[in-house]
């Protein structure tokens, strides 16, 4: 029988078993590492670095863990802190992105050969609303969840996230043939 | 216009799963070293401290007053003997069960309720 998340986390916490760790990292690094390389626009190797680190802190503090949420809902708050963290070294955090936005309005601008629309119109969302679609619809997390991973206000991740798929809709609805 | 619930849909299907590729071991490799590790080691060094120490303290003459330790103890009436051993068992008993709860994560947890 396979080991709940929990079981592993109880191994860790009692044992410090690394082994329990790498059966807890090995679950869940796609879905970190696709979070965090939809936050990055898909600079892999940054996304991965940070996901690294996402996985030691979470390591380091494992007795903070204390169940009241899903294991994979806590690692996506430590993954967004090291993006923001990060994001924030480089001085490239902003609310919203200008330029994307821009580009985003200009459905020209974009390669129709592309092969993933729906990827590639993500990455041209505004960071609040990408993180909250990729979130809510993509990892499904609830609004709630999101709020708590994103330490923003309920009604704000409600708003990212219509605001979100509206754009969408519209960038892939200007793509669709006619 | 697409739906909610086929744009969600199309979302989650978009998402591939990323192959592992060495990620977990690049992890596991830059974790720090287990605190379990880290006890076997300390104690290791405790003990061999402690074997050399004694081994010292046996060459520069003190070696008679073990002697004379042992023998005064052989000496002791069987009763003492017994409340002696009776009272090393009870020590060994309660460090026991001490590092027994310190490693129990549910009564860890006690420590976190709240009330």
């Amino acid at each position: 029988m396979e080991l709940t998340d929990a079981d592993l986390i109880a191994r860790v916490l009692a044992d410090d078993d690394q082994h329990a760790f790498g059966e807890l990292v090995r679950r869940h690094q796609s879905s970190v590492r696709g979070l965090l390389r939809q936050l990055t626009r898909t600079d892999v190797a940054l996304a991965d670095d940070l996901a690294q680190e996402a996985f030691l802190r979470a390591y380091k503090n494992i007795r903070s863990f204390r169940g009241e949420a899903r294991f994979s809902t806590w690692l996506y708050r430590i993954a967004y802190n090291c993006f923001r963290e990060d994001a924030r070294r480089r001085k490239e955090f902003v609310g919203v992105d200008e330029e994307q936005w821009r580009a985003e309005k200009d459905p020209r601008s974009v390669d129709a050969g592309l092969k993933h629309d729906l990827m590639h119109a993500l990455s041209l969302l505004p960071l609040n609303e990408r993180t909250a679609v990729v979130l809510c619809c993509q990892n499904g997390l609830s609004h709630d969840e999101a709020a708590r991973v994103l330490d923003i206000p309920l009604g704000t991740v409600k708003t990212n996230v219509l605001r979100g798929r509206e754009k969408l809709k519209r960038t892939l609805a200007a793509w669709a043939p006619n | 216009m697409i739906d909610d619930e086929t744009l969600d849909r199309q979302l989650r299907e978009s998402m591939p799963y990323i192959d592992d590729n060495g990620f977990t071991a690049h992890v596991m490799a830059s974790l720090p070293v287990s605190r379990c590790e880290a006890g076997w080691l300390r104690a290791a060094i405790l003990i061999g401290l402690a074997l050399i120490g004694t081994g010292v303290a046996y060459l520069v003459g003190a070696g008679h007053v073990v002697r004379q330790g042992v023998v005064e103890l052989a000496n002791l009436p069987i009763w003492l003997l017994l409340v002696f051993a009776f009272g090393c068992g009870l020590i060994m008993g309660a460090v026991a069960v001490i590092f027994a709860i310190r490693k129990t994560p549910e009564v860890q947890d006690l420590v976190r309720l709240k009330f």
